[in-house]
C-alpha cells in the first residue's frame, strides 16, 4: 500500500531552483533512506512533504488524500488533519526546553488530541522505555546529551502515533558515539515496520536498515534502488562518483 | 524619632496612589504590551507600521509631557475635548499604561524573536494550533528572556510614579514635598526615599524568584 507520494514536485527559493518535477513515493512499512550531495534538496523535499515548506507545484498525497493537488493546497483544516498522520524528527531536536522530558511527550497528545493526562503519561513512559530513557522522564532537555535529546524527540513524535515518520538528518549534529544510540532506535523502528523516510549522511544506516535508497542531486532524484544496487553497482555516474568518494 | 514616625504616617497616606498607580500600570500595560508585541511581529505591514509608530511616539516623548497632555491638554481639543476630561488619578493611570505598554511591547518583541524557529516547526508538526503554540511554547520561552528587562522597567515604574505629583495626585512624594515646605525640614524627602527603596527592593526579590521559576 502506498503511504506517501509526491508527484511533479517543484520548489524554488527565489531564483534558486531546488526541486524540479520530483516524483517520490513510500510504501507502507518501508524504510527509505534519502542520500545525496549537500544542497541537493533532500531536506527541502522532506519539509515540503509535511508542509513546513510550501511547494510551488505538484501533488502531495498522504494515504490517498491530497495535501496538495496541482500546486494547490488543501484547506487549512484538511491540511492539519492530513499532516497529523506524519511525524517529524529534526536535526536540531527542537525539544521544548522549558518543560521536562515527560511534558515534551505528553503536551501534544493532551492538548492536540485531548487525551486524558494519566493515559498520556502511561504511554509516554512506555515510549521512553522503548528509546532507553525511562529514567529521564523528569529531566530537563538541556541536561541531556545530544543523543538522548534525539531519542526523546523520536519518542515525542511516536506519541502522536504517526503512520509515517520523517527524519531530517537526525544524526548530523551528533558525534559518532551518540549517533550510534540514535541509529539503534531507528533500526528498531525499521524492524517493527514503521514507515520511515530518513534524510541522512549515515551510509551505514542506509546500507543496513533501509529497504530502498534514494539518491538526490541536480534538483531531483538521480537514482534509486535497494542498498545492494545503490552501493554495489550504481548506474548514474554522479551517484557512482559520490558512492566511491565516501566508501 | 517622633517626627520620623509622624512623617511615616503622613507619607503612607500617599501610598494608596503610589501603589495603586503602580499596580494598575503593571496589570494593564503588561498584557497590552504583549498584545502589541504580537501585532508588531505580525505579517501585515500596515499593522506593523501602526504599532511601530505607536512605540516610536510613546518612547520618543517625555512621560511628563504625556502626563500633562492627558490631564491638562485633552480638554482643549475642540468639540470632543469635554468628553475626554479625566480626574487626576485616572489621567495618570491612562498615561502610564499607554506609555509602559510601549516599553513592554519592545521587550516582548525581543523575547518573541529569541524563540527559535525550530520551536514553531516542532509545534506545527505535532499538530499544535497557532494559539496553542503561542500559549504553550512561545510565551513560556519568551518570558525567560523578557523577565530581566521587565524587572528593570518595573523598578523604573516605581520611581516614575513620583512624576504624577506634577498634576497634583496625592501620592508619596506629594506628601513629602508638602511636609518639607511646611516644616522646613528635609527629613520627609529621606523618608520618601526609604519608601521607594523598600518598594523597589521588594520588587527585585519578587522578580528574582520569578526568574528562577521561569529558568530552564
Amino acid at each position: 500500500m502506498e503511504m506517501l507520494r509526491a508527484a511533479g514536485l517543484c520548489k524554488s527559493f527565489g531564483e534558486d531552483v531546488v526541486l524540479e518535477n520530483v516524483d517520490f513515493s513510500v510504501e507502507k512499512g518501508e524504510t527509505v533512506a534519502v542520500i545525496g550531495y549537500s544542497g541537493s534538496g533532500k531536506s527541502t523535499m522532506l519539509r515540503c512533504l509535511i508542509d513546513l515548506e510550501r511547494a510551488d507545484a505538484g501533488d502531495i498525497i498522504v494515504e490517498g488524500e491530497y495535501l496538495m493537488k496541482g500546486g494547490v493546497y488543501a484547506p487549512e483544516v484538511e491540511k492539519r488533519r492530513i499532516c497529523a498522520r506524519m511525524g517529524m524528527v529534526f536535526q536540531s531536536f527542537n525539544l521544548f526546553p522549558h518543560v521536562n522530558v515527560l511534558n515534551n511527550l505528553i503536551y501534544a497528545p493532551m492538548y492536540v488530541k485531548k487525551e486524558p493526562k494519566a493515559q498520556a503519561v502511561a504511554r509516554a513512559r512506555e515510549q521512553l522505555t522503548l528509546v532507553g530513557l525511562a529514567d529521564k522522564a523528569d529531566a530537563m532537555p538541556n541536561s541531556l546529551s545530544g543523543g538522548q535529546k534525539q531519542r526523546v524527540a523520536i519518542a515525542r513524535a511516536l506519541m502522536m502515533q504517526p503512520d509515517v515518520l520523517l527524519f531530517d538528518e537526525p544524526t548530523s549534529s551528533l558525534d559518532p558515539q551518540l549517533t550510534g544510540e540514535v541509529l539503534a532506535v531507528m533500526k528498531k523502528l525499521a524492524a517493527q515496520r514503521m514507515t520511515m523516510v530518513v534524510v541522512t549522511h549515515e551510509m551505514g544506516f542506509a546500507k543496513e536498515a533501509a529497504d530502498r535508497v534514494v539518491f538526490m542531486g541536480d534538483h531531483g532524484i538521480l537514482e534509486q534502488g535497494t542498498p545492494a544496487e545503490m552501493f554495489g553497482a550504481p548506474k548514474d555516474p554522479r551517484v557512482k562518483n559520490f558512492i566511491s568518494s565516501i566508501l | 524619632m517622633d517626627y520620623f514616625l509622624q512623617l511615616c504616617g503622613a507619607l503612607s497616606g500617599g501610598l494608596k496612589y503610589t501603589v495603586g498607580l503602580f499596580a494598575i500600570t503593571i496589570a494593564c500595560s503588561l498584557p497590552l504590551g504583549l498584545a502589541l508585541a504580537f501585532l508588531r511581529a505580525s505579517g501585515n505591514r500596515f499593522v506593523r507600521g501602526i504599532t511601530g509608530g505607536y512605540v516610536w511616539l510613546m518612547r520618543g516623548t517625555p512621560l511628563l509631557l504625556q502626563l500633562f497632555f492627558f490631564y491638562f491638554g485633552l480638554t482643549f481639543i475642540p468639540v470632543i475635548g469635554k468628553y475626554l476630561t479625566m480626574e487626576r488619578f485616572p489621567a495618570a493611570c491612562v498615561t502610564f499604561v499607554l506609555n509602559y505598554a510601549a516599553y513592554f511591547c519592545e521587550i516582548f518583541r525581543g523575547g518573541l524573536l529569541s524563540v527559535d524557529k525550530g520551536q514553531h516547526e516542532a509545534a506545527k508538526v505535532l499538530g499544535f494550533s497557532r494559539w496553542q503554540t503561542t500559549l504553550r511554547v512561545v510565551i513560556p520561552q519568551m518570558l525567560r528572556v523578557a523577565l530581566p528587562p521587565v524587572t528593570n522597567e518595573a523598578i523604573t515604574l516605581v520611581k516614575d510614579t513620583a512624576l504624577v505629583t506634577a498634576i497634583g495626585v496625592t501620592e508619596v512624594l506629594y506628601f513629602a514635598k508638602s511636609a518639607v515646605n511646611r516644616d522646613v525640614n528635609v527629613l520627609a524627602y529621606v523618608v520618601a526615599a526609604v519608601f521607594y527603596l523598600v518598594m523597589t527592593y521588594g520588587l527585585t526579590q519578587l522578580f528574582k524568584y520569578l526568574e528562577k521559576r521561569f529558568s530552564f
